[in-house]
């Protein structure tokens, strides 16, 4: 039996470590992968997703509903990724994002990997506040709605930081798509 | 005209909102009249389209956690419970400990062999050491089914697996639905 997320959230809230474990497994790929994206390093992204979910275990009881539980673990993850960014030293963005974009498919095509890694540079390169929002867009496949509650900016702002993402990337690509 | 400020949207030469003609585009939506025949409209569809075949391919890149993460942090949750409180049972050898969500789990899994039925929230309060417990349970239950007497069959339940699973009697159990689902 498949049980919804707000029941799983009421059992977990009351101590019930199981119904948390099934969250955690529901969600983790899709905020890994988020993760993966903007930071552009496996490892980091793993600390994220861990620090995110014990973060959602410690603070389960200030979750009240309003918004679905993927969108709040959005924002717990994002929060981790984005002080991680800021940790960081400043590295070569491109190299950052390099073995991400690219890894192990021998079998794809040369061109269908290098266009992939390119747009994977391409990603890395975006200011980290445009990286965030155009993450959550276009391989979360949130709506603006959710994103301005994620980053905790309006959504006009989240509007116009992903067309200046679409607008940058596709500058970027244009060179390998004609 | 640029984009100026952090909310502010590009318009097109001819006018038209640009994140709107691309919104339009990536979700696969035809162009209307004007954008068919205007060159701004159709350059700016023809690129956000042929950008997102890119980002449609890393979009479904598998990109899947190691399976330490989650074994790490299931570890770290089990050895800091949120909730240490424990019920206390009479037994002939002294009393007994009986952590609270280890029964509210036991309850709430009777709830759900159950058909139609799926227990939420599931409080168990003790007045005092080793008396009988009040139970609070909230429930999903099936869409279209018969609400009064499947709650009936609820405390029916509760009440036994309370006594003969947990060794724990009940004085009351209270039940409020709180959602319906749809199979």
């Amino acid at each position: 039996m498949s049980l919804d997320d707000l029941t799983l959230v009421v059992r977990a809230q009351e101590g019930d470590v199981r119904a948390f474990e099934a969250l955690a497994r529901r969600h983790e790929a899709a905020l890994y992968r988020t993760a993966v994206r903007v930071t552009g390093d496996g490892a980091e992204a793993e600390d994220a997703l861990q620090e995110a979910l014990l973060d959602a275990w410690r603070h389960l009881d200030g979750f009240r509903g309003d918004a679905a539980f993927s969108t709040w673990m959005y924002r717990l993850v994002t929060n981790r990724c984005v002080a991680a960014l800021r940790r960081r030293r400043p590295v070569p963005a491109a190299d950052a994002g390099a073995d991400v974009a690219a890894a192990d498919s021998p079998e794809r095509t040369a061109l269908f990997d290098l266009e992939l890694a390119a747009l994977g540079r391409a990603v890395q390169d975006l200011p980290d506040d445009l990286r965030v929002c155009w993450v959550l867009r276009e391989l979360a496949g949130l709506g603006y709605g959710d994103i301005a509650t994620i980053t905790g900016v309006k959504e006009t702002a989240v509007r116009g930081r992903i067309h200046r993402a679409r607008v940058r990337l596709a500058g970027v690509m244009r060179a390998w798509q004609q | 005209m640029a984009a100026v400020g952090d909310g502010a949207i590009e318009l097109l030469v001819c006018g038209r909102d640009a994140a709107l003609v691309w919104d339009r585009a990536e979700a696969g939506r035809p162009p209307d009249e004007h954008e068919r025949s205007c060159p701004y409209c159709t350059a700016a569809y023809a690129e956000a389209a042929r950008l997102d075949v890119a980002v449609h391919r890393m979009a479904v890149e598998p990109v899947d956690p190691p399976p330490s993460v989650l074994a790490s942090v299931m570890g770290a949750v089990r050895a800091a419970p949120r909730l240490a409180d424990t019920l206390l049972l009479d037994s002939p050898l002294g009393p007994n400990r009986l952590a609270r969500p280890a029964a509210a789990a036991v309850l709430r899994a009777a709830v759900d062999a159950m058909d139609g039925m799926r227990a939420r929230s599931c409080r168990i309060e003790q007045p005092g050491p080793g008396t009988t417990a009040d139970v609070t349970l909230t429930v999903a239950a099936r869409f279209g089914l018969d609400l009064a007497g499947a709650t009936a069959r609820v405390r029916q339940t509760v009440f036994a697996a309370s006594e003969q699973v947990l060794g724990v009697p009940l004085r009351r159990v209270d039940i409020e639905v709180v959602d319906l689902w749809e199979t």
